[in-house]
């Protein structure tokens, strides 16, 4: 009864769009085309091609750390060590590239791994050795920070240029295609990103490991108590949320050139913001990928999109800030009016 | 049990890092016993040395401790090299530190509290920001330890606390460029019916490098746009700004929030995307490199677009240059100021006089990259 009556007051809530959707991604994707729309008329530069693919590119690193880290949410956990697991494996592959001549494939191979293995212990921590997560992260977020610094000697790595013979690696994020009107760019990096974003969609909605997840979320000891080895799949979660960070080292290499040592901290919180914009729950148990996908748009659309009206990154941060507590708070709001 | 054997161990490791890691903060030994922990890796030059400094002293070996801005950048290796060569000559020790990021003023200033502590015969300090520094500066005259500001002076120190500068004459090197790059939008302006923008990229507004190398560019090419009867508006950050509205050409500042590549490049696509641009200058290697990538999927900087001109080297630099990407750039000579900091600092520690030394800078184009007078002075 009650619920019927929050749905009168509550048109929005009686759209059948919405209602299978959700609540707040339906305010995300809202949030969006306002943004899109407000920038294209704020500015002429905004509605230009080149503007597009340069939101794709700021999208890229963010949204794969956020499909990774959106596993760790679902368990009810965190993993703040992603955004320097970036800038470590991409530190230390890129090495291998310039000072050993690695060939590249591998060290893209390799980079992925480092992610890997930092979610492995960041797995192991928390489940086998009951670390929090928070405290579990926090200290591996240093260790990678330090460990990048330390492998490079705290000196930039820049990776092959695309006009080197090296430089192939970068059409996985973007084609560039010249042609007699100049070049055009072909963003294949959005086309990987959407596919990682089904396989794990797929992976957490369709499979016994995603269940999982999500069940050990929303109640670990009863998930246990109920026979499931819970200590593989949050493990298995963070591992998720490890080899996307390394694959956003990849996608940060191939946009930015050039890793800085030392840096990377921050990087973390934009593709968690992207992840609680888009619906997923702090407290674990429910969490969606295409939700994170769309909050992370929101997040490199702001990146990109305020410069152009004139607002330089500091406001960005703080706009953002907003956004990130408007978004959730509708989302609360609308729970506790259904709950009634 | 296995995997809690395994865990543990994993864990123990990743602990022991940390400790390690931590302790690097306060000592810079730290970084040296990290380096030696991890097997496989061939010791750096930097840590190499380091580590020998690092081992208790007892003879009387003059120790020179330089606190740079890090090593971020090949710059500052370039720098450090020359400085290693210099103490080799003059048979004193020199050891070299520096913050994770040049965003680390903090640290920075940590840093220098610890050299003062160690009390050597001289310390080299390239500051981050100008202010920071001043208390430990007067702290390092009580002590009466000699300070040689290089790459970055402390303007605003203590009378008589910082014996001399070895650094690039940045103010002039700023100038050079706006003079290089004024040669090729002279025209531009000249013939625009409208408002022209001019960008500038500047890492940061609060260490002196980086600053005069701004205000010399803007300084020198208001008064060559003023010489021929346009007005110039400085807009923008607030440490350049002088505003004046309907001006002929506009000099759009943009200094970001934290220096990563990612902010960097957004300001980058920023200025390279108002329709008013016509050259934009980057002012050191980190701002220069955010240009080359904002540019990226603009396409728009080359001698018949927007005219870009940057500072130092580096790869992605150079070959933006070679390949007409930027028109030039503006090379300092790391490698004496290293030795310069060195010798001065020296000396200093010796009672002899010294004075600021103008360790120089050229303008390099695609055509005098090769230039046995310039070559040297770019690194990768």
């Amino acid at each position: 009864m009650s619920n019927n009556t929050s749905t009168k007051k509550n048109p929005l809530l009686n759209n059948p769009v919405v209602k299978a959707v959700g609540t707040q991604r339906a305010i995300a994707i809202l949030a969006l085309i306002v943004l899109f729309v407000f920038f294209s008329i704020a500015s002429p530069a905004f509605r230009q091609y080149s503007t597009f693919v340069s939101i794709l590119d700021a999208s890229y690193y963010i949204g794969f750390m956020a499909i990774g880290v959106t596993f760790a949410i679902i368990t009810g956990g965190i993993d703040l060590s992603i955004g320097t697991v970036l800038v470590c494996s991409s530190l230390i592959s890129g090495t291998l590239a310039t000072k050993y001549n690695v060939p590249i494939l591998i060290c893209l191979i390799v980079g992925v791994l480092i992610g890997a293995f930092f979610g492995l212990c960041n797995g192991l921590m928390v489940s086998v050795m009951g670390l929090p997560p928070f405290i579990a992260t926090l200290g591996s977020m240093m260790i990678s920070k330090g460990f990048g610094s330390i492998f490079t000697k705290a000196q930039s790595v820049t990776w092959p240029q695309s006009s080197q013979a090296d430089g192939w690696f970068r059409n996985i994020f973007k084609i560039n295609v010249a042609t007699a009107n100049g070049n055009i760019m072909i963003p294949t990096g959005f086309l990987l990103l959407l596919v990682l974003a089904v396989v794990m969609s797929v992976i957490l909605n369709k499979t016994r490991a995603g269940r999982y997840i999500t069940a050990l979320g929303s109640n670990k000891e009863a998930t246990r108590l109920s026979g499931v080895n819970v200590v593989k799949w949050e493990t298995l979660a963070f591992i998720f949320s490890g080899t996307f960070a390394g694959i956003a080292g990849v996608s940060y290499a191939a946009t930015y050139s050039t890793l800085l040592p030392g840096n990377g901290g921050g990087l973390e919180l934009d593709a968690i913001a992207g992840v609680v914009i888009g619906g997923t729950s702090m407290s674990g148990g429910y969490g969606t990928i295409a939700g994170t996908l769309i909050g992370v748009f929101i997040m490199s659309v702001l990146k990109t999109g305020l410069p152009f009206v004139g607002l330089q990154n500091q406001y960005q941060q703080f706009i953002t800030g907003f956004v990130l507590i408007i978004a959730v708070f509708a989302d609360v709001a609308n729970r506790k009016k259904n709950s009634k | 049990m296995k995997k809690k054997v395994l865990s543990a161990l994993l864990s123990v490791a990743m602990v022991a890092t940390v400790l390690m890691g931590c302790g690097s903060a306060a000592e810079e030994a730290a970084p040296a016993a990290t380096e030696e922990a991890a097997p496989a890796e061939e010791a750096a030059p930097v840590e190499e040395a380091v580590a020998e400094e690092a081992a208790p002293a007892a003879d009387e070996e003059m120790l020179v401790y330089l606190v740079s801005k890090g090593f971020q950048h090949q710059y500052w290796q370039a720098v450090y090299q020359g400085a290693q060569e210099a103490a080799a000559e003059l048979g004193v020790k020199m050891e070299m530190v520096g913050p994770a990021t040049e965003s680390d003023i903090a640290d920075q200033v940590q840093m220098l509290n610890n050299a003062i502590n160690l009390k050597p015969a001289a310390i080299g300090l390239a500051a981050l920001d100008t202010e920071a520094c001043l208390d430990l500066i007067q702290t390092a005259m009580d002590s009466k330890i000699p300070i040689i500001g290089f790459d970055s002076g402390v303007p605003s120190a203590p009378e008589g606390a910082v014996y001399a500068n070895a650094s690039t004459d940045n103010y002039a090197a700023g100038e050079l460029a706006a003079e290089e790059t004024y040669k090729l939008i002279e025209a531009k302006i000249a013939d625009a019916t409208a408002t022209v923008r001019i960008g500038v990229m500047s890492q940061d507004a609060t260490s002196e490098s980086i600053v005069n190398r701004g205000q010399g560019f803007i300084d020198k090419m208001k008064s060559l746009v003023e010489a021929t009867g346009k007005t110039v508006s400085v807009e923008g950050h607030d440490k350049f700004a002088a505003k004046v509205d309907g001006a002929n050409v506009v000099i759009d500042v943009a200094v970001p929030a934290a220096v990563t590549a990612e902010a960097s490049a957004t300001d980058g696509m920023n200025l390279l995307n108002k329709a008013d641009v016509i050259a934009v200058y980057a002012s050191n290697q980190h701002s220069g490199e955010a240009l080359v990538n904002a540019n990226a999927n603009l396409n728009k900087l080359g001698a018949d677009g927007i005219i870009g001109v940057a500072f130092d080297s580096g790869v992605v630099i150079k070959t933006a240059v070679k390949e007409g990407t930027l028109v030039g750039a503006v090379t300092q000579d790391p490698l004496s100021i290293g030795r310069k900091t060195v010798e001065l600092a020296v000396a200093a520690a010796k009672g002899e006089a010294v004075a600021d030394v103008d360790t120089g800078c050229q303008w390099y184009t695609a055509d005098n990259m090769e230039d046995p007078k310039i070559a040297p002075n770019l690194y990768d």
